[in-house]
């Protein structure tokens, strides 16, 4: 029974004790708690230090990081060459069509100058013409130095896509289907927006162009290869107007067992002679 | 040489692709591509000393024709409407879908023809024929290139 006593009474002066020795660090053990387990207190303290490296390691990043990141980025353009190309590729394309334009304006902008400040013979009378047709005067001048060239033309019977004529600098995928494919995206998209009064008279993609002119019972096609100033698309489309007048209407009819006569006339008046460069009424 | 526009149509799946492709380049595949729009090509028949034009048109299969863009028919001598064998649906509308490809043609060649015929055995071959409510004038099959070559030469004659 004594021992008993003697052993609770010692536990208690332990604990008191330990009370007297270990206030303090109990105090500052509860406060750490707290600021560890506060995310306002925990900021406070850890922020600066977190601040202090971040800025340390703008500092640094290009010399301790440059060699891995460089890794990095050629080790992703050698694995996915495709997938960067799938996404730059129509960007390339904007910005390449857009410095072209850019050019191009630049371009038309000297053009317009030279013109305002030339008073020679030639500009005299490319200003008359431009009075006379209503072509805007740096078009005349771009006409002159453009390169673009009919590569093919062809007349094709306008509702079966029937080939009845061509003639081509350089011989592309069979002619009878590329008649039958043109009839066919032609058929398409007038029946598509339902205007019957309306004929398709252009197929653009890059710098190729495809220049259509409908008349009653066939079409002339010409596949374009460059650029095209407004003067020189009607230059093409006077000439397949007048070609359609002066060589088609006098061959008589029907035209679809006529092929030879027919494609030697649309060599010599759309391969031969440029009539990019001007019309021949 | 004389050339003429010939139009391959019918329900979706039922062949024409496949068809176009045995008769023009003499090749089959068991993939289903749908074709989108139309597909042109040709290839030229001897049919005795003439030499004629096939332009095959291979336009996008509509289960009604009305669907199909009436543009697409202008200017042909003839039309192969191509129905499945093996599909009872691809054959339902048929007097119904030729009345309006007569209409779009009149006077034209129109062709009804049984496409996926080494799916069937001959009885069951001949029990479709007997639910099809018109005359079914080929049974082909694209896939062994049985009758192909024969419809188009046969069209080709009649066309010229």
């Amino acid at each position: 029974m004594s021992n008993t006593n003697h052993s609770l009474m010692d536990e208690a002066l332990l604990d008191r004790l330990k009370e007297i020795l270990l206030k303090d660090d109990r105090a500052e053990l509860a406060e750490i708690k707290n600021i560890l387990e506060s995310r306002k207190h925990l900021a406070k303290k850890v922020s600066p230090i977190i601040e202090e490296h971040l800025s340390l390691l703008k500092e640094n990043f290009s010399t301790e990081y440059e060699e891995t990141i460089n890794k990095l980025i050629e080790n992703k353009l050698e694995n996915s060459q495709d997938q960067i190309l799938e996404t730059i590729y129509p960007v390339l394309g904007r910005m390449i069509k857009k410095f072209i334009n850019h050019q191009f304006e630049n371009l038309k902008e000297s053009i317009d100058g030279t013109v305002k400040n030339t008073l020679s013979f030639s500009a005299l009378t490319r200003k008359f013409k431009s009075i006379f047709t209503g072509v805007d005067e740096s078009d005349l001048i771009l006409s002159n130095v453009s390169s673009a060239k009919i590569e093919e033309i062809f007349l094709i019977e306008r509702d079966s896509g029937i080939l009845l004529g061509t003639a081509s600098i350089k011989t592309t995928i069979d002619q009878d289907v590329i008649a039958g494919m043109l009839t066919a995206i032609k058929a398409f998209v007038e029946d598509a927006f339902q205007k019957e009064s309306l004929q398709l008279e252009m197929i653009e993609y890059g710098g190729y162009k495809i220049m259509i002119q409908t008349f009653y019972s066939y079409y002339i096609a010409a596949a374009v290869d460059g650029t095209l100033t407004s003067l020189e698309k009607q230059n093409i489309l006077q000439s397949m107007h007048d070609f359609a007048s002066k060589e088609i209407a006098i061959i008589p009819k029907p035209l679809n067992d006529k092929s030879i006569l027919i494609s030697s006339k649309l060599e010599d008046y759309f391969i031969k002679e440029n009539s990019i460069a001007s019309s021949k009424s | 040489m004389t050339s003429k526009k010939i139009i391959l149509t019918g329900s979706f799946g039922v062949g024409k692709t496949s068809l176009f492709n045995q008769f023009i380049f003499n090749k089959f595949s068991d993939k289903y591509l749908t074709t989108i729009g139309v597909k042109v090509n040709k290839k030229t028949v001897d049919v005795g000393e003439t030499k004629v034009n096939l332009l095959v048109w291979d336009i996008a299969g509509e289960v009604s024709q009305d669907k199909v863009p009436t543009s697409y028919f202008l200017g042909a001598s003839g039309i192969i409407y191509v129905f499945d064998l093996t599909r009872p649906l691809t054959y339902k509308n048929l007097s119904t879908n030729i009345d309006y490809l007569k209409q779009l043609l009149p006077g034209g060649v129109i062709k009804v023809v049984g496409n996926k015929k080494d799916l069937l055995t001959e009885s069951e071959l001949q029990q479709v024929l007997d639910q099809v409510e018109l005359p079914v004038q080929f049974t082909t099959s694209a896939k062994t290139g049985e009758n192909v070559e024969k419809l188009f030469f046969d069209l080709a004659k009649e066309l010229i």
